[in-house]
């Protein structure tokens, strides 16, 4: 769970979370490029949710399971919604959406490994 | 005269996917909390449960983009500017009902004061949209 899958995911959160900065303040939409970078950010989710709980059916440690699970399967649907609401709009704000996506995403890992070593 | 705004256009997408991202992780943390541990701080997680029913209500609202919608928004996120002032405050003042936090103690500081700030946003945004609209 503090292995390299998920810091992997907090950096693609992060530039995800660059690149669409970027878009809104140069005024440009969602295109398919952010787009795809916000679809794979979900699909990591999804990798890191099943990791997850496979690596928590395995463990001895004490911890909030229901929590953990909880923030497991909830988390890819914040980027899932976020593309979806953000493909609709060609405005601006679309990337706006996008950039709250991804810094809430790598702020939720970080939250997950919290709850994982018991805090 | 610029064109009419609605709530759930331009900025307003960004400010329903901060509600929604509120409304679905306070749902499920209230949910947990009434399941799995109620005696703890029955006022903390009676509290939670109903900020994560104001966040719900707030976001289908302003998602929606109606004037009745609008109108159902603008009180929702007055109660929920309420709620995190008087929470906030008590929690303050009388930690001794909550042992545990709820979405709205100490004005949100577990969640980086942002909720404190997204109804000031609200409010402005629902403002905003109704004066571009067209007076009849």
């Amino acid at each position: 769970m503090t292995g390299a899958f998920s810091t992997a995911t907090i950096i693609v959160g992060l530039v995800i979370a660059l690149w669409a900065l970027v878009y809104l303040l140069i005024k440009r939409p969602v295109d398919r490029y952010l787009q795809a970078g916000t679809l794979l950010l979900a699909a990591m989710f999804v990798v890191l949710a099943i990791g997850g709980i496979v690596q928590m059916v395995g463990a001895d440690q004490e911890f909030a399971r229901a929590e953990f699970v909880g923030y497991l399967l909830l988390s890819p649907l914040i980027p899932l919604g976020g593309w979806w609401w953000a493909k609709n709009d060609e405005s601006r704000w679309g990337s706006g959406v996008i950039l709250v996506v991804g810094l809430v995403m790598p702020v939720l890992v970080v939250r997950i490994q919290q709850v994982w070593a018991g805090v | 005269m610029s064109k009419a705004l609605a709530t759930n256009q331009g900025f307003g997408r960004v400010l329903v996917v901060l509600y929604a991202i509120f409304a679905i992780g306070a749902t499920a943390r209230s949910v947990l909390q009434l399941a799995t541990r109620f005696d703890e701080a029955p006022v903390a997680y009676v509290l939670s449960a109903f900020a994560a029913v104001v966040y719900v209500v707030a976001t289908v609202a302003l998602a929606r983009g109606d004037r009745t919608s609008n109108r159902i928004a603008f009180i929702a996120i007055a109660i929920e500017m309420a709620g995190v002032l008087i929470v906030g405050t008590i929690s303050l003042l009388l930690p001794e009902y909550f042992p545990r936090a709820s979405v709205w103690s100490t004005y949100g500081s577990g969640y980086l004061f942002i909720p404190l700030v997204l109804p000031f946003i609200g409010l402005w945004w629902l403002r905003k949209v109704a004066k571009s609209e067209p007076t009849h």
